[in-house]
């Protein structure tokens, strides 16, 4: 009787809204101290999740939800596109998702206007992310920051983080080549390295969610060029005309990611 | 010169690269058989619901996206009015054991009763021996299987993907228009979509 309502307690609480789920700090951050009229502004929203727990990529793959930012702006601002370091692969018997471990910053260039109205600003971020472990929670919370306005600005306290944040971003570089093709149950990503990188281990994100299956392992093998990457398909999912995503390999000991958007072949 | 010949003739003949056939439900195939004990007990197959049209709803209790869906009434209203209509309705659970939405037997009618739910049977499939064999990937995940046993739905059970009961009642439902077309002899017109949820708890 005490198990069943333990049981019964448990799926109530996970029914009630979850005002703070205690397992990620969000932060937001700015890189410079002061905002500079003209200039873009670069800031970033931080989770950082308890050990175990992990948050979602732009997109989670099997499971999960990405993780959401909604700006509020001084008039005139204007924000781009999230930007996502590259993820990792989170697996649990067939189901596979993408997301974080630990903390990410997603990165965001907000755009000035040459004659800001203020002498401050205040910045704004409505954060929505699912958070897991073993359960999931929703988690939303809403952070802020104020910045001078100044013609000159320095680094702010977190400029070493978006560096090491901006080493994340998968790059767009054309020395790398891409090609895709489906073949029987699979997406055959076909990768032609730089002359002399040699690639010790790949693995592929899509960033489509119904293309391939986020469960099954993804097969490497070597080619005369390079390699490729056998990907399986989900086969329930959507065929698409482009294959996009990003691709992290390890190479010479260092981590590389690269953005891939290719016509797939039929 | 001649054992040149014969080496030139001989090749290595490649395995047909397809994928290993993964016993994974896919669209427009016959679904995969499946026995389970239900909580009453009852040991269930598919082929003993040969002729009637079924849905598979993967659940685990301490999701909150399975909370959206029954904290709103949206799956117990789903759940009455299809079995009103002679649709078999199976929940499954295949949370391993030590995984969150683990339950047995006891503590699944009491979670159904006190939720209202009104499957036909709710499944437990603690080896995750079903779930493996239809690629449930989330809770909910749902499936539904015509009258001749032909997998026509699998996907997400709306195109809302959240944890907001809000979302409900503007979502588009995919699994009520899957079972509007097939009990009335259609097609049905969307027969995938994107699953959404908390991932099934495997044994890990």
């Amino acid at each position: 009787m005490a198990a069943l309502s333990v049981a019964l307690a448990g799926m109530a609480a996970a029914a009630r809204a979850q005002p703070t789920p205690p397992h990620t700090k969000v932060s937001l951050l700015a890189e410079t101290d002061a905002v500079r009229p003209g200039r873009p502004l670069h800031l970033a929203v931080r989770l950082q999740m308890e050990p175990g727990w992990h948050t979602y990529w732009r997109n989670p793959g099997d499971a999960g939800l990405p993780t959401r930012v909604r700006w509020t702006l001084p008039s005139g601002f204007e924000a781009g596109e999230v930007r996502w370091p590259y993820p990792q692969r989170f697996t649990q018997g067939p189901v596979g998702s993408y997301g974080y471990a630990r903390e990410v910053l997603l990165l965001d260039e907000v755009r000035v206007p040459a004659s800001p109205v203020n002498h401050e600003v205040r910045i704004g971020a409505h954060v929505d992310w699912l958070e897991c472990q073993e359960a999931c929670l929703p988690g939303k919370t809403d952070v802020s920051l104020v910045l001078p306005v100044r013609a000159a600005a320095g680094p702010g306290p977190d400029a070493a983080a978006f560096a090491e944040a901006r080493g994340r971003l998968p790059v767009s570089d054309p020395a790398w080549r891409f090609g895709a093709a489906t073949a029987a149950g699979d997406v055959v990503l076909t990768v032609t390295p730089p002359p002399g990188t040699t690639v010790s281990d790949a693995s592929f994100f899509p960033v489509r969610p119904r293309l391939l299956d986020h469960g099954k392992p993804q097969r490497l093998e070597r080619t005369a060029g390079g390699f490729r990457l056998l990907l399986p398909r989900d086969p329930n999912g959507t065929l698409a005309q482009h294959l996009d995503g990003v691709l992290v390999a390890q190479s010479g000991g260092r981590t590389r990611a690269l953005e891939v958007d290719v016509a797939l072949a039929r | 010169m001649r054992s040149l010949a014969l080496l030139s003739l001989s090749f290595v003949s490649l395995p047909a690269l397809v994928s290993p056939a993964a016993a994974q439900a896919v669209v427009g195939q016959k679904a995969p058989a499946f026995t389970a004990t239900d909580t009453a007990g009852r040991t269930r197959s598919l082929s003993e619901f040969q002729g009637k049209v079924v849905v598979l709803e993967w659940w685990n209790p301490q999701c909150p996206f399975v909370g959206k869906h029954y904290g709103s009434g949206n799956m117990q209203r789903l759940q009455k009015e299809w079995t009103g209509k002679g649709v078999v309705w199976l929940t499954v659970d295949s949370s391993a054991p030590g995984q969150q939405g683990h339950v047995d037997a006891a503590q699944a009618n009491a979670l159904m009763r006190e939720r209202g739910a009104s499957p036909t049977a709710l499944l437990l499939d603690p080896d995750g021996t079903v779930g493996r064999a239809y690629g449930a990937r989330t809770t909910p995940h749902m499936f539904v299987i015509d009258t001749a046993g032909t997998l026509v739905y699998a996907g997400g059970i709306d195109d809302k993907p959240s944890t907001d009961r809000e979302d409900v009642a503007t979502a588009h439902n995919y699994v009520a228009a899957a079972l509007t077309e097939v009990t009335s002899g259609r097609k049905v017109s969307t027969a995938t979509s994107r699953p959404y949820g908390c991932g099934v708890k495997y044994k890990s």
